[in-house]
């Protein structure tokens, strides 16, 4: 489903050029939950980005589905993150103006799903996250478990091929992180593919595979199932 | 997608209370003023409207020549008429006569009112499309007839018809009501057309009319005329432009032109120069627009800053919007929504504050605007502005919110850049900018009204009583009235004049003297009067002396103003005499008795004209003019001069006025433009504060945790104050710096229009700077010291 090759990505200030990803390159097929793991300032998180196409490479190549995606523009890459890919961050991310219901339907109106297909599939994703109690509340009106199931109700809503989830348990305490866990391992029972970066061992070991970074490299790959 | 956008849009609102009530408030009250200027210049533009063609009719105008000095206006010789329908009558659809709007006493039973009208010739009706409401349409045809305005009919008759009712006219002559008319309305050039009364019966009744059949040189007439449809003014007006000259060969040294003027430049383009067209009321049409147009930059300028300051807070939801699959184009769509709610929650409280405002503002501005709640044009217009005003307010923070990179917002690594505040920055000069500028502006107008306040009348115009007596009964009475009103104590002199003090009815040419250069072509204000006008009015001899019954030669004498001296370059003029030019005429020669100081006649901002007054043996007289007795309170000297008249008058209503008011009216025009600039600078000071105020709280709440740490460090309220404070000082005292030298400039070049001006001096820019200072002080100093005196352990620990 993946294919990276190479995949470069600097950062420049006027003094220096800091190299976030060093000639990268891995796969990952459909269907499958890798962990990224790797001291901070590694370039787990810049990874994630390109692979979320909110963020470009400076070399290498990526594909998506086969197709070569680096050179996109903003509207293609947009097009393809909203039908495809669904982020799930460590601080939920939520728009605070926004109601459970609002948040978890946000996807669905930038694909232009109809509002009574949006009510019934936002309704359906919120029960499944057991969270439709708690569909008309703001988000700090939530505890962080309840918000990061909130956060992944958002990201599956649209069916996406990919969840990238970027450190998903740090802000939670083990029990809600647990749970958060259990939903991912869900639905990638049910066939959708996972990349997530953490720190956390324990998290790490519900994947099927652990690539560790240092430096923007990869250094070894472990596979767990 | 709307339906969301709205939601955030107002949950967004309700969330921040202060930045929302700025963000409205600042934007309601600088549209409610756009409104108003709105509506006044539409009310301006659209004076004579109430006239269906307005586009084809004109009033004939003439150009004269004088010592190469080119002087327009609309008094014609009646003989005019006659050549022009002889020669050209196929290119017009009216050509009517008409006297000047005179004031007429008209008397039914114990009633008797002064009335304003015309004397005009059949087809005035027709062309001004006057609305008979009842009564004969084309009562004009008749001789001793009378149309009365609905208003002017309910005066007199109250619910009674007024068809064939005999009304009196200046008690001389008995007319009859033949028509009613509906009223017209205030803004047209016709507005004092009360009654309308025949042409023939002018002719008829009047021996100067009569006998001014033949004479070109005498211009004391108005004519209008409706041209063909098939014809344009230009092409008349080449047409006649010579007529004049054609037919009076004598008149041909003044080089007379005739011309049509369209009715639709009338009222906002009538001011000429030397034979040409100068603009006029437009200019405050063009100003006010400016103004309007620039306080709704500066409320849309708060809104900017607002938003764009406040985007650290929105940024998240950029970075999460476009993670999950938003284009920057909806996004931007998103925040011009945004705006659109405000702008239009804005108009809402607009229009409100524009109907508790209206009534004010037509006092301030003398008009009778009534809010168009039925005009499909003007919601077609707030439609239009609501969108322009939205894109204009909305698209800067759109493009720079929607332009945030998600990956450093959602890592939330993002920061403002180190230039960002620069274009808000920019903007808050900006604003500072205008409303400098507009301060020194009014400073600059009212200053000039005051210098010209200031300027020596040449007369004594406090207790001074005009009165007018414009009717046949009144002759031959003056020196019995004189005797008795001072008999009376409440006058102490009385003199008598054929125009107002303030203002002069006639100018003439055709006279002689000695020394007078060769080919020069004279013309004086010409004024009656009689005994005691040198004492009534406290006017300044200079040389020679007044009017006096002990010379018996004073029936034939003159007295000249200083600028009259000056002009007829005559040395030791007292004893040497005026005569008329043309050796056939009967005139007596005038002896120059006496020279005064110039009063100020016409307008305060022009130089005076040379004028000569001459002691009155005909029995024209207009006025009385009383000196009050200063020995009596004004009510009681006006008790007793009342007391006097109605006994020998008692038919006619009394009239007066006092002097001084009539004076005051020259500055009537200035000072309301004066009043409007003052109010609108003060809305645009408040608009620029409030959101100076925003901005002043947004950096206080963006520093606390620095505030905090500065305390806990040692730093002293005022030195707080001082580091909150300082980058708004700058940033308004850079707007000073631009500010100034384009207003002098400006205001400058206003100035420019009056002869009699004052200079654009350093006090207006230090009043100006110093007040904005202060100002932006109190508006910064509000937030900064509540800042400062915070408690850092709190701010502390909210970070």
């Amino acid at each position: 489903m993946i294919q990276i090759t190479d995949l470069e990505k600097f950062y420049r200030t006027e003094e220096v050029q800091t190299i976030a990803l060093n000639k990268l390159s891995f796969g990952v097929k459909e269907g499958e939950f890798v962990a990224i793991m790797g001291p901070s300032g590694c370039g787990k998180s810049t990874l994630l980005n390109i692979l979320g196409l909110l963020d470009d490479p400076d070399g290498g190549s990526f594909k998506f589905n086969g197709e070569e995606v680096s050179g996109y523009n903003e509207r293609k890459r947009s097009e393809l993150r909203k039908h495809n890919i669904g982020f799930v961050f460590q601080s939920f991310n939520l728009i605070d103006e926004l109601t459970v219901f609002e948040n978890v339907e946000l996807p669905l109106i930038y694909t232009g799903v109809k509002p009574a297909e949006r009510k019934k599939k936002v309704e359906a994703v919120l029960e499944k996250m057991q969270i439709m109690h708690r569909r008309n509340h703001f988000p700090q009106q939530l505890s962080g478990g309840q918000q990061q199931r909130v956060a992944v109700a958002r990201a599956v809503v649209n069916n996406p091929k990919l969840i990238l989830a970027d450190e998903p348990t740090g802000n939670l305490d083990s029990t809600n992180g647990n749970e958060v866990m259990d939903l991912l391992i869900d639905l990638n029972e049910a066939g959708t593919t996972i990349i997530m970066v953490t720190h956390s061992e324990h998290d790490a070991k519900y994947s099927h595979r652990i690539i560790r970074m240092l430096d923007g490299q990869k250094v070894t790959e472990n596979i767990l199932a | 997608m709307l339906k969301n956008y709205f939601k955030i849009a107002f949950r967004n609102l309700l969330k921040n209370k202060i930045y929302s009530f700025i963000n409205i408030a600042g934007l309601a009250i600088g549209m409610a003023a756009t409104i108003l200027i709105g509506l006044w210049i539409y009310d301006e533009l659209n004076y004579d409207s109430y006239f269906k063609e307005k586009d084809t009719i004109a009033q004939m105008f003439q150009h004269e020549s004088s010592n190469n000095v080119i002087g327009t206006g609309p008094a014609i010789p009646r003989p005019l008429e006659f050549a022009m329908r002889e020669e050209f009558a196929d290119n017009f659809e009216h050509i009517i006569m008409s006297s000047w709007n005179y004031s007429r006493y008209i008397g039914y039973g114990d009633k008797n009112i002064n009335v304003t009208g015309n004397f005009m010739q059949e087809g005035a009706v027709d062309m001004l499309e006057i609305n008979v409401l009842e009564g004969d349409k084309n009562s004009l045809e008749h001789s001793n007839v009378i149309m009365l305005s609905k208003e002017i009919a309910t005066t007199l008759f109250g619910s009674e018809n007024a068809l064939g009712k005999m009304v009196k006219i200046n008690n001389e002559h008995t007319v009859k009501v033949t028509a009613v008319y509906e009223d017209l309305p205030e803004n047209n050039s016709f507005n004092g057309l009360k009654y309308l009364m025949p042409w023939k019966f002018y002719v008829a009744t009047q021996e100067w009319v009569k006998n001014s059949k033949d004479s070109w040189g005498n211009n004391s007439f108005q004519m209008f005329a409706q041209i063909k449809d098939n014809t344009t003014m230009e092409t008349v007006s080449s047409k006649i432009l010579d007529i004049k000259k054609r037919n009076a060969p004598e008149e041909a040294e003044f080089n007379p032109e005739i011309f049509l003027f369209p009715m639709k430049d009338w009222y906002l383009r009538g001011d000429w120069e030397n034979g040409v067209q100068t603009g006029g009321r437009i200019e405050n049409v063009w100003l006010f627009g400016i103004i309007g147009t620039f306080i709704l930059l500066l409320a849309c300028i708060n809104f900017i800053n607002l938003s764009t300051a406040r985007s650290e807070k929105r940024a998240t939801e950029v970075g999460i919007r476009k993670s999950i699959g938003s284009q920057r184009g909806q996004l931007i769509f998103q925040f011009l929504t945004e705006s659109f709610l405000i702008v239009c929650l804005a108009f809402a409280f607009a229009v409100g504050i524009v109907i508790l405002s209206l009534n004010g503002f037509n006092n301030l501005a003398s008009k009778t605007i009534e809010f168009p709640w039925a005009s499909g044009l003007f919601w077609i217009l707030a439609i239009v502005f609501i969108f322009i005003t939205a894109v204009l307010a909305g698209s800067y923070p759109a493009l720079y919110l929607s332009s945030f990179n998600p990956v450093s917002v959602l890592k939330g690594t993002f920061r403002a850049g180190r230039y960002s505040a620069l274009p808000r920055k920019i903007l808050v000069v900006t604003q500072f900018t205008i409303s400098v500028a507009l301060i020194i502006a009014t400073l600059v107008v009212m200053n000039q009204i005051q210098h010209s306040k200031d300027r020596p009348a040449g007369y004594d115009k406090e207790g001074l009583v005009q009165i007018p007596v414009m009717s046949s009964e009144f002759t031959g009475k003056q020196d019995l009235m004189r005797e008795q009103f001072i008999a009376s104590g409440g006058a102490t002199y009385m003199t008598t004049t054929s125009s107002p003090t303030t203002s002069v009815w006639s100018n003439r040419g055709g006279y002689t003297w000695e020394g007078k250069p060769e080919g020069f072509q004279e013309n004086f204000a010409h004024t009656t009067v009689h005994y005691d006008f040198v004492e009534t009015l406290g006017l300044k001899l200079i040389k020679g002396r007044g009017f006096s019954r002990k010379f018996a030669t004073d029936s034939n004498a003159v007295i000249l103003n200083k600028t009259a001296v000056k002009y007829m370059q005559i040395q030791d003029p007292v004893g040497k005499y005026i005569s008329a030019e043309n050796p056939d005429s009967d005139m007596i020669p005038l002896k120059i008795i006496g020279v005064v100081d110039d009063m100020i006649v016409q307008s305060p901002y022009t130089p005076v004209k040379q004028a000569m007054y001459v002691f009155e043996s005909y029995g024209n007289i207009s006025y009385y003019n009383l000196r009050l007795n200063p020995n009596n309170s004004v009510s009681k000297n006006l008790e007793l001069i009342e007391n006097t008249f109605k006994t020998n008058f008692p038919n006619i209503p009394f009239d007066y006025q006092f002097v001084d008011e009539e004076y005051g009216q020259k500055f009537r025009s200035e000072e309301r433009v004066a009043s409007l600039a003052r109010v609108f600078t003060a809305l645009a000071i408040f608009i620029s504060c409030l959101g100076l105020f925003g901005l002043a709280s947004f950096v206080a709440e963006q520093r606390t945790k620095e505030i905090g740490v500065r305390k806990v460090l040692g730093a002293s309220i005022s030195q707080l104050w001082i580091l909150l404070s300082k980058d708004f000082i700058t940033l308004v005292v850079l707007a000073l710096v631009i500010a100034s030298p384009i207003a002098y400039y400006v205001m400058s070049g206003w100035l420019q229009k009056f002869p009699y001006r004052t200079s654009v001096g350093w006090d207006v820019f230090a009043i100006a700077c110093i007040g904005a200072l202060i100002i932006t002080l109190i508006t910064v100093s509000f937030q900064a010291i509540r800042a400062a005196t915070a408690n850092p352990v709190k701010s502390l620990r909210t970070e």
